[in-house]
């Protein structure tokens, strides 16, 4: 297969720039199947997707004036799952493949660098990936619904666009917003990363969320900006109490009506100061969804794109050379990247497969990595019924989980436990 | 089983919470741990970069000029001279660009300081091995100025996020006075003409300060400013 290459989209610029030795941006998407999964089976499943997922299956390569993405020869070996999830991938390794395909008993997992796609490309994948396993392993016909494509067609070129450059607005929005509080704890020496997931019913969370008038996202949101304030509270005095910001990347696939299987995500943070006074339940679960209402517009989405398209679009700019250009950005994202929200909550919704492939999945598992600075993130999918919400953490501590899924079990929301504890 | 502090509900031979870590206790049900979710296969360490090996080596190597030069002039000439000033300057050196290497991050607030102490006390050396009269008239005031300002900067860009800008403007200011004020120092220790290449510097900094602070009060050009620099 000839070697193709792809700019990096305006979103995968900042993640080779700010990686760091122990730290990158990595997110991870998995099926669990109903049977024991084979992992020469699964490798085959790869090789045969290869060439139906061009910028998936790439390598990350070093310009002269920017990093680009080049098509591998062949798929990545499938490996064992390891005793946590999201082990950074350093620079070594990303100049082989940027995404790691993993198996353990029945789960199926494949590990993303972020600059290759953003959750829901991760998550077409997988599903393709399973799908093609499924048809290798129980021989059955899955069709090409949904997010399933066929593996026989060639790529379409929508599917390997920088979506980012066609949705900008004439005007650009400000970056500037007040820091928020920043959680903080005694590091794991050896990056080991603790995973608790807190499976919930489907029905019941929708039902509390629509109780308060808003949607999923912005009540969970909610209830986790509760309890990163109950922790702001225990750890800080109120004269130093900073903002509660929640940061919710948003797929602007549905906000542009485009479809790209690259990154096409904008992050929002909304919140509050608590610094103002008291906040109910409700009223933090109405700030919530009104700021997430009012931030996702396509107007206000389009000029925040464009206030970062223009930067990658200036012509002194693009003429520095890729080492200043490196540092430049880590100055900024040090000084600025993750100053502004307390941890991610990145929620990809219900997933859906074609009725034939149902009966032999159990469940999918969304997570995302830890930031540099922030030692907690969570992740959310749903899936028959069931919302898997993962929360990782880099910290010993656990209060942060503590506090978010006893608060959800107060709210009336039943909640089963799983981790990685060691 | 159900966590009675936090009332999740947790895995089938879960031994504890792991919320809370709150020992679970259930007798009624036979002690039968479940199938552990996740392997224990541990990723294998990356080879370390090195990089603690090359800093060991550069200190060893800048300890044995700086000791070389010692001996050598000693030997030669009986007296310190000219190679204390040599081997400060590497120290200096170790203490300005090795030093926070050592650490996983840089502190600004607490690494500056250390620099500039370590300046002017390089500063007092050398004046006082060279016999000159310079320090407490010129470099002392000098060094104090360029800390004080770069302290200043560094805090400014790190704590303060309302109106970074206008501070950013009297920050220019006061960069382009502090030329006039070197100029002065200079004058009064080594007697050169009052003002003549400061004005320069100082009409420089001065202006772009001037544009900022202005800026700083124009919605529309601060706006674009920091589109711009997204500072």
């Amino acid at each position: 297969m000839r070697k193709q290459w792809y700019r990096l989209d305006n979103a995968a610029l900042i993640f080779p720039a700010v990686m760091r030795k122990n730290w990158n941006n990595v997110f991870r998407v998995s099926v669990t199947l109903k049977d024991k999964v084979d992992p020469d089976i699964l490798n085959r499943a790869a090789e045969d997707l290869l060439p139906r997922f061009p910028t998936i299956f790439v390598r990350l390569r070093t310009g002269f004036f920017w990093y680009y993405l080049e098509t591998v020869a062949e798929a990545p070996k499938a490996e064992e799952d390891y005793a946590w999830p999201l082990t950074p991938m350093t620079r070594r390794k990303l100049k082989k493949c940027c995404i790691r395909i993993l198996y353990w008993q029945n789960r199926i997992a494949v590990e993303f660098f972020h600059s290759v796609t953003d959750g829901t490309g991760g998550m077409t994948f997988v599903q393709n990936l399973a799908a093609r396993y499924l048809a290798l392993k129980e021989g059955i016909e899955i069709p090409a619904e949904g997010r399933i494509l066929d593996p026989k067609e060639t790529p379409k070129t929508e599917e390997t666009r920088d979506c980012f450059q066609l949705c900008g607005a004439k005007a650009s929005v400000s970056r500037a917003e007040a820091n928020a509080y920043r959680l903080r704890g005694n590091p794991e020496e050896d990056l080991f990363r603790h995973i608790v997931t807190g499976v919930v019913p489907t029905g019941m969370l929708l039902e509390k969320a629509h109780e308060q008038g808003v949607t999923v996202t912005a009540y969970l949101a909610a209830v986790m900006a509760e309890a990163v304030l109950a922790r702001q509270r225990e750890d800080r005095k109120p004269g130093r109490w900073r903002h509660i910001k929640i940061t919710i990347p948003v797929n602007l696939r549905k906000t542009f009506g485009l479809e790209t299987l690259r990154n096409f995500t904008l992050a929002v943070n909304i919140g509050f100061d608590p610094r103002l006074g008291e906040y109910s339940h409700e009223e933090i679960c109405r700030l919530m969804y009104h700021q997430l209402a009012a931030e996702t517009i396509p107007q206000r989405m389009a000029g925040r794109v464009s206030t970062n398209v223009e930067l990658q679009r200036s012509l002194p700019l693009r003429l520095v050379p890729l080492p200043l250009k490196t540092l430049a950005m880590r100055l900024v994202y040090a000084l600025s990247g993750e100053s502004k929200g307390c941890l991610n909550i990145s929620n990809m919704g219900v997933v859906t497969l074609p009725e034939v492939m149902t009966p032999y999945v159990d469940r999918f598992d969304f997570m995302i990595g830890v930031q540099y600075s922030y030692p907690n993130n969570c992740s959310v999918v749903s899936w028959q019924g069931k919302t898997y919400i993962s929360m990782i953490r880099s910290i010993r501590d656990s209060e942060l989980e503590r506090l978010f899924f006893s608060r959800l079990v107060e709210l009336g929301i039943p909640v089963n436990i799983e981790s990685n504890r060691r | 089983m159900y966590c009675v502090y936090c009332g999740v509900r947790l895995q089938d031979g879960a031994g504890e919470c792991p919320l809370c870590h709150t020992k679970v206790a259930a007798p009624a049900l036979p002690e039968q741990p479940a199938e552990p979710s996740w392997p224990d296969r541990v990723p294998r360490k990356e080879k370390q970069s090195g990089k603690r090996l090359v800093l060991s080596l550069i200190t060893v190597i800048l300890i044995a000029a700086a000791l070389s030069c010692l001996i050598f002039c000693l030997k030669s000439t009986g007296r310190v001279g000219w190679s204390g000033i040599a081997a400060l300057g590497m120290a200096l050196f170790w203490v300005w660009v090795i030093l926070p290497q050592w650490f996983p991050r840089w502190r600004p607030m607490i690494f500056l300081p250390i620099d500039f102490l370590c300046l002017g006390g390089y500063l007092l050396y050398i004046c006082k091995a060279t016999g000159g009269n310079w320090f407490l008239s010129f470099a002392f005031p000098v060094t104090a100025l360029a800390a004080v300002l770069t302290l200043a900067g560094v805090a400014m860009m790190r704590y303060i996020v309302q109106g970074r800008l206008r501070l950013m403007s009297l920050l220019l200011i006061a960069i382009g006075l502090s030329f006039m004020l070197v100029e002065f120092f200079q004058h009064i220790t080594f007697g050169t003409p009052m003002f003549v290449w400061s004005l320069y510097c100082m009409s420089v900094f001065c202006l772009i300060g001037l544009f900022l602070f202005i800026a700083s009060f124009i919605p529309g050009w601060r706006a674009a400013l920091r589109r711009t620099f997204f500072y």
